[in-house]
């Protein structure tokens, strides 16, 4: 098998459970957390296939996902302190009204 | 390679397994120590400094500091049997789906040769600041957005009179 193919698969499992986190874990701060494990999963696709081909493009979608990732990280553990600040809780099952 | 491998595959694991936050956050700072690994193994240098500056650096501390800040505590009660089987299939078909044509007919090989000055910092500033000028200025804006909204957010009006 191609090298370029052990990255993808390691990828497509990184991944998978970030996916499976996202979904089962009710702690809102382990949950954006797994919202990073599937961004560096798209980024080692993204470095393999750059290297894969052997150009530059995919190092600097790499590059342009970090500084989106530094400002979600931001916006989200601001949300997650002010849900805190009204629920006194982070539980995402208890952020379950449409008005806080 | 393989070592890298493994080391990722565990610590993701343990970032959707551990009950404690703090376990978790730790864990992922392994995760991403070794992504910057698999960066540095694909000749991605600038990459791999900047996934352990910004990711395990930045990024990592603040979750950290926020967890500390929330107290959190673990996660109690478990979950229902039917949900986790779904989601078993669920993401089992997503698996197979990414997965499956690349085990089954591989993948073309590269047409160009690997050229070592791709991914030094000269090489990837040169492609910033030259093509990708537009959206690396954006990026900035967005950062900018990002800070004042987080302060947005987090601001309480006791903060006024103090």
């Amino acid at each position: 098998m191609d090298p370029v193919s052990h990255y993808l698969i390691l990828s497509a499992l990184m991944f998978t459970i970030g996916a499976i986190g996202f979904v089962v874990r009710r702690n809102a701060i382990v949950a954006f957390m797994c919202i990073e494990l599937m961004l560096n999963a798209v980024n080692v696709s993204f470095v393999a296939l750059s290297r894969h081909v052997g150009g530059l493009d995919g190092e600097i979608a790499v590059f342009f996902v970090m500084v989106v990732a530094a400002a979600e990280a931001a916006i989200g553990l601001a949300i997650v302190i002010s849900l805190f600040r009204t629920l006194r809780s982070v539980e995402t099952s208890d952020a379950a009204g449409l008005r806080l | 390679m393989s070592l890298t491998f493994c080391i990722i595959f565990a610590s993701a694991c343990g970032v959707v397994l551990m009950r404690n936050p703090i376990h978790s956050a730790l864990c992922l700072i392994v995760n991403l120590v070794a992504v910057a690994g698999i960066f540095a193994q694909l000749e991605a240098h600038f990459l791999a400094m900047v996934q352990i500056i910004v990711y395990a650096g930045a990024i990592m501390v603040l979750v950290v500091f926020v967890i500390m800040l929330l107290n959190a505590k673990q996660e109690e009660g478990s979950y229902s049997t039917w949900l986790i089987g779904l989601l078993a299939v669920v993401s089992g078909f997503i698996f197979v789906d990414m997965v499956g044509p690349l085990l089954s007919e591989g993948f073309p090989q590269s047409a160009s040769a690997t050229d070592p000055t791709v991914g030094t910092v000269e090489a990837i500033g040169r492609v910033l600041y030259t093509k990708y000028l537009f959206p690396f200025e954006a990026a900035s804006i967005l950062i900018m957005v990002g800070v004042v909204g987080a302060l947005m957010l987090a601001k309480t009006d006791k903060g006024k009179q103090g």
